[in-house]
């Protein structure tokens, strides 16, 4: 059979050759022209150490409520605790944020950096910018406040700077307890008591 | 009755109140605050002390909530056993003093003793209005004058 020399033969002829050359190529680049895969960072990972979360017990988000003798119903949350390893019954925790609300509809909210929570004696110990807010209008900062989990009783070791209805106000310390009724338990009201030296500035708005 | 001059100085019921004292006991539920251990309050020249101060605030009727809403303003000092007044050079004692920030009056009962200048002055109430610095005693009036210093 004579072949018939015509373009589109040859064409095709040429194509035939072309085509798989082509092919060959772009196979061959799948391979040669790979990126070089970097196995360090083949997944992000979180920096935390992981030996350390794995050999320390940690509560995250722990929250402890109950109802004081008087009472109050008292609840306490915190971002993490850690058991304390040298005793049981404290628990070291951090954002601590605790609120009081006695029964007579007074409500407390205290936050603190840190804290200490101590189940054996019934006491949380706050530390670190603790900010207390009264419903009757008194926002009261200082660096430590002790508050006992079964009684409603609030205490500051420290100075403490109080803003509320009498004016701006700076003491020695600062106590909130019970006060105490007919039989001398403790009654459903409150006294917020500012000692050790106080000094108030007010400044009449008229 | 008598008619007194008292601390002349132009005194100003807006200058802030400054009150020192050992304790200050606020009652949540009753919202009384009351101030004990030798408390002294001080406004521009005048200086109060006595042993205990309540403080009263405005009781601005809350319409939404119905009851007496406690304001956040105080309306008056309470302060009893045992005060001293104190403006400029004039003093005055007795056993309780009401002083109402917003008027600038301060009553005082409770066998009042007054100094002013050489005199003195004795009564049972006396009435002052510190801006304008004059007042009445009242009640058994008794005044003594130191002559010779003339003043």
């Amino acid at each position: 059979m004579r072949r018939r020399d015509n373009p589109y033969s040859r064409f095709v002829a040429w194509a035939k050759i072309v085509l798989p050359l082509a092919a060959l190529a772009l196979l061959s680049t799948v391979f040669l022209l790979a990126r070089n895969i970097d196995p360090t960072q083949a997944i992000p990972f979180a920096e935390i150490d992981v030996e350390e979360l794995a050999r320390e017990q940690r509560i995250s988000a722990p929250n402890y409520a109950g109802v004081t003798e008087d009472g109050a119903a008292i609840s306490v949350t915190a971002s993490t605790a850690r058991p304390d390893p040298d005793s049981p019954e404290r628990v070291d925790a951090t954002d601590l944020e605790a609120e009081l609300i006695t029964a007579t509809g007074a409500r407390y909210q205290l936050s603190s950096q840190r804290g200490e929570i101590d189940s054996g004696a019934d006491m949380a110990y706050l530390q670190g910018g603790v900010v207390v807010t009264t419903s009757s209008g008194y926002r009261i900062t200082s660096d430590a406040m002790s508050t006992s989990l079964s009684r409603t009783l609030l205490e500051s070791e420290g100075p403490v700077q109080a803003d509320g209805p009498a004016g701006r106000l700076d003491a020695g310390s600062m106590s909130l307890a019970p006060l105490p009724d007919a039989e001398g338990d403790d009654s459903a009201n409150h006294l917020l008591v500012f000692n050790k030296g106080v000094k108030l500035v007010y400044t009449p708005s008229d | 009755q008598g008619q007194v001059e008292f601390g002349g100085m132009e005194h100003d019921t807006s200058d802030p109140v400054e009150v020192v004292s050992d304790t200050l006991e606020v009652n949540e539920e009753a919202g009384t605050a009351v101030f004990s251990g030798d408390v002294l309050v001080v406004q521009g020249e005048m200086r109060l002390s006595a042993a205990t101060v309540r403080v009263e605030y405005t009781q601005q009727p809350d319409a939404a909530e119905g009851e007496e809403q406690e304001g956040n303003e105080i309306e008056r000092l309470h302060a009893s056993g045992g005060v001293v007044l104190t403006s400029g050079e004039d003093s005055a004692e007795a056993q309780e003093a009401v002083y109402t920030l917003a008027t600038g009056e301060v009553v005082m009962t409770g066998d009042v003793l007054m100094t002013q200048g050489g005199n003195l002055l004795s009564g049972q109430t006396l009435r002052l209005n510190m801006e304008t610095g004059n007042g009445i005693m009242e009640g058994r009036v008794r005044t003594t004058f130191s002559p010779g210093n003339g003043n």
